[in-house]
């Protein structure tokens, strides 16, 4: 009989020839998330395997519907930091590379000097060679992840994701923006990220038992606007035409106000645009976008839709105002990624539909995934037209069962999923907007380098959501190009990944300083058929 | 009902319709049936115009439907304006529009002055990221009866109170009707801001400016 042997997890199991994936992890207790059960729809039980014919070595396959037929090694996705309250994508896809961080540290006459780069920072008594540590910040609109890393080793020592203190002030990055324009707005967010943030370092040294003063560089990931208020950087000018930041990174800042090694430095990868900013940057060296053969596309899905194509190591950029929408803002019954939000929805061949709901309790709201998840079964079985209306249950082709769940809301027509839980007309416009912001952005890309979306070979989607998403989903409601599909990568938290490869190896940084300089900047807004193609692509 | 008055119908279902083709077909009969211009185009085009707005401000249509049904509309008037009688138009309310200095998202704004164009309405279309001083001297300099002014972003609506500042200053605040709009803008901006409406949509705005120059 075959083995499985799942790789991070150190089991092997013996099974039946032709069960499938799924059913020999649960048989060895390894979860594997499974929200439609096992039905092969909703791309979440996806993991590598090795060893399978006639699989490609380093297969991405569904564990639901992939039998066992011989002998095969399985990696599946790492679900620690999953199960908060908030789902904070904390894990984003890297590569590996040589571990040659900007700092290092020698022991020698008794002392140790501590260097970054070739030039000596501080002193320390005695030998303290071995505590060496760097920290990476994911400044999110929405939430911040940092990790504290062993620079020796590149291993994690610790991770810790809150939610962004200055929600409480100003909830989108414009508001922000405009909350910081005056002096004294600045200086409350710049202090309230800085004592969140210093909390996080305490409570990640105290958790992996290290000396806050033996971290002794940070580096700042995050959207332009993030890092201009975590530097104190008045934002102001990135809230106005021509959207000039005054912070283009790729430079180090003193740490003073961390309370880190004396000698600590904040590392600022370096800055695209006003709206493509350092994440961005992290998010390109994450999925080595410049290095890959033919054109690839990677987007960051999220209020600003940021997105970047590369062919043959030409690279453009651009940011596209999606809206709120993914958040789950501006939507009848939206919601975050909390528990109690519908996140993922199905219809089968009956016209039954089900969702899956977070924390599995009773459904409260719809987050973006769920949104996503709607609006393209709702398309795909006619219960919204292309034009995004809801074709009347009477006109439609539809089950019963969702005819009955046609019903009037302020006498407007709405999809009830549950008594409480509604997607209204005018939800499905805010998720045009949206989709079509997106799709047009990548459509003008492109166009710009002159790529047929069909010989686009790679697609890779970061952003705060990403794992959740369903590459159907996405080509059912027109987000991506329908050319797109069996391409789509769910990337992650790239911002993270990508800021660790700068902590970890020095050579990164002026590597990625030539290539941001190299970059196309594309202001979508001024090309002359910005708007046709954005109305355009409204449709579904 | 007579034939001009069926036609005129028929103008109106071909916009809502959203069937440019048949728009032109039905232009072309109006002028070789010497079906008085004007009236093609106030009681036809531009009635079936309307009636897309009624269907946009119901969540029936969206901003497509809304383009192409105004694409439909404008190829049909393309035909007429040439037979238009000298002299026959009706006096149009003149308004300058605009995005406001700092923004330069202007699909809205556009949005907008279709629709008001549709409605009869002369709109001298400033552009966007457009001064707040370049609305008060356009609209002295053309006479215009309506200052109508958007902004996407949070961090620009602001400076829409300073073409309000203006005006009062030059002592002619009461000259003109000021109406905003854009997706951070709400009634209460507008009052705080002293402005005299805001719409929250381009089918809304037709509305609302006609109330305010009532």
């Amino acid at each position: 009989m075959p083995v499985i042997s799942f790789i991070n997890e150190n089991i092997n199991v013996t099974v039946e020839e032709g069960v499938s994936i799924l059913a020999g992890a649960r048989a060895a207790g390894i979860t594997i998330e499974s929200p439609c059960n096992a039905m092969g729809t909703c791309g979440k039980c996806k993991v590598i395997i090795h060893g399978q014919p006639p699989e490609n070595p380093g297969a991405a396959v569904l564990a639901c519907q992939t039998p066992v037929s011989g002998n095969i090694a399985v990696l599946v996705k790492d679900y620690r930091e999953e199960n908060r309250s908030l789902r904070i994508l904390a894990a984003g896809s890297g590569f590996s590379y040589e571990k040659a961080p900007f700092i290092t540290k020698h022991f020698r006459g008794g002392a140790t000097q501590v260097y970054g780069g070739d030039k000596p920072l501080g002193v320390e008594e005695g030998n303290t060679a071995a505590a060496c540590y760097g920290v990476v910040v994911d400044i999110g609109t929405t939430t911040i992840v940092s990790v504290l890393v062993d620079l020796h080793t590149g291993g994690e020592l610790a991770s810790d994701s809150i939610l962004n203190p200055q929600t409480v002030y100003a909830q989108d990055v414009l508001s922000r923006i405009h909350f910081a324009s005056k002096p004294e707005g600045l200086e409350t967010l710049h202090r309230v990220f800085i004592e969140a943030l210093r909390a996080m370092l305490f409570k990640m040294t105290s958790r992996a038992a290290a000396d806050i003063l033996n971290i002794y560089e940070v580096v700042f990931s995050g959207n332009t606007t993030m890092i201009h208020l975590a530097c104190a950087e008045d934002p102001a000018p990135l809230g106005r035409y021509p959207y000039a930041p005054a912070i283009w990174g790729a430079n180090h800042i003193p740490a003073d106000t961390l309370g880190i090694s004396p000698f600590g430095r904040i590392y600022l990868p370096p800055v695209i645009s006003a709206y493509v900013g350092a994440d961005i940057t992290s998010g390109i060296l994450a999925s080595r976008l410049d290095e890959k053969k033919g054109a690839a596309v990677f987007i960051d899905v999220g209020t600003n839709g940021e997105m970047v194509i590369a062919k043959d190591g030409t690279l453009a950029a651009a940011s596209t105002a999606a809206g709120p929408a993914f958040e789950g803002m501006n939507i009848s019954c939206g919601m975050r990624a909390n528990s109690g939000a519908i996140e993922a929805f199905h219809i089968d061949d009956d016209g039954n539909f089900s969702f899956t709901v977070i924390g599995g309790g009773t459904a409260k709201g719809i987050c973006g995934s769920g949104l996503l998840d709607m609006c393209a079964e709702l398309v795909r079985t006619g219960v919204i037209g292309s034009n995004g209306r809801f074709v009347f249950p009477e006109k439609g082709n539809c089950s019963d069962r969702l005819k009955k769940s046609f019903r009037s809301k302020d006498g407007k027509n709405a999809f009830f999923i549950t008594d409480d839980v509604y997607l209204a007309q005018k939800d499905i416009r805010q998720i045009q907007l949206a989709k079509g912001a997106i799709r047009c952005g990548i459509e003008m890309l492109l166009a710009g380098l002159g790529i047929d979306a069909e010989n686009v070979e790679t697609v890779e989607i970061a952003g705060s959501f990403g794992f959740h998403l369903n590459e159907n989903s996405l080509i059912n409601i027109g987000m991506i190009p329908p050319r797109f599909a069996g391409k789509v990568r769910f990337a992650g938290n790239t911002s993270l990944s990508g800021g660790l490869a700068f902590l970890l190896n020095t050579a990164f940084r002026e590597k990625m300083k030539a290539l941001v300089k190299r970059i196309n900047k594309i202001e979508l807004a001024a090309d002359p058929g910005f708007e046709r193609n954005f109305i355009k692509y409204l449709n579904f | 009902m007579s034939s001009a008055e069926e036609l005129y119908k028929q103008l109106a279902d071909a916009v809502v319709d959203m069937d440019e083709e048949k728009a032109v077909l039905l232009a072309k009969q109006a002028v070789s049936q010497k079906v008085d211009a004007y009236q093609a185009i106030d009681k036809g085009l531009a009635k079936g115009m309307e009636r897309a707005g009624k269907l946009f401000e119901d969540e029936e249509y969206f901003v497509p439907e809304l383009i192409i049904c105004s694409d439909a509309m404008n190829a049909g008037i393309a035909v007429l304006k040439p037979h238009l009688k000298p002299g026959t138009a009706a006096a149009r309310h003149k308004g300058v529009i605009g995005v406001i200095e700092g923004d330069t998202h202007d699909i809205g704004k556009n949005l907008v002055k279709i629709m008001l164009e549709s409605s009869g309405f002369d709109i001298l279309d400033l552009g966007r990221d457009v001064p707040p001083q370049t609305f008060v001297d356009k609209a002295i300099e053309i006479g215009a009866e309506l200052i109508l002014m958007s902004s996407l972003m949070t961090t620009t609506m602001d400076t829409m109170g300073d073409v309000i500042k203006i005006l009062i200053d030059k002592g002619v605040r009461d000259k003109f009707k000021i109406a905003v709009g854009g997706g951070p803008i709400s009634q209460a901006f507008a009052d705080r801001i002293g402005a005299d409406g805001y719409s929250k949509n381009a089918a809304e705005a037709v509305r609302m400016c006609q109330s305010l120059l009532a």
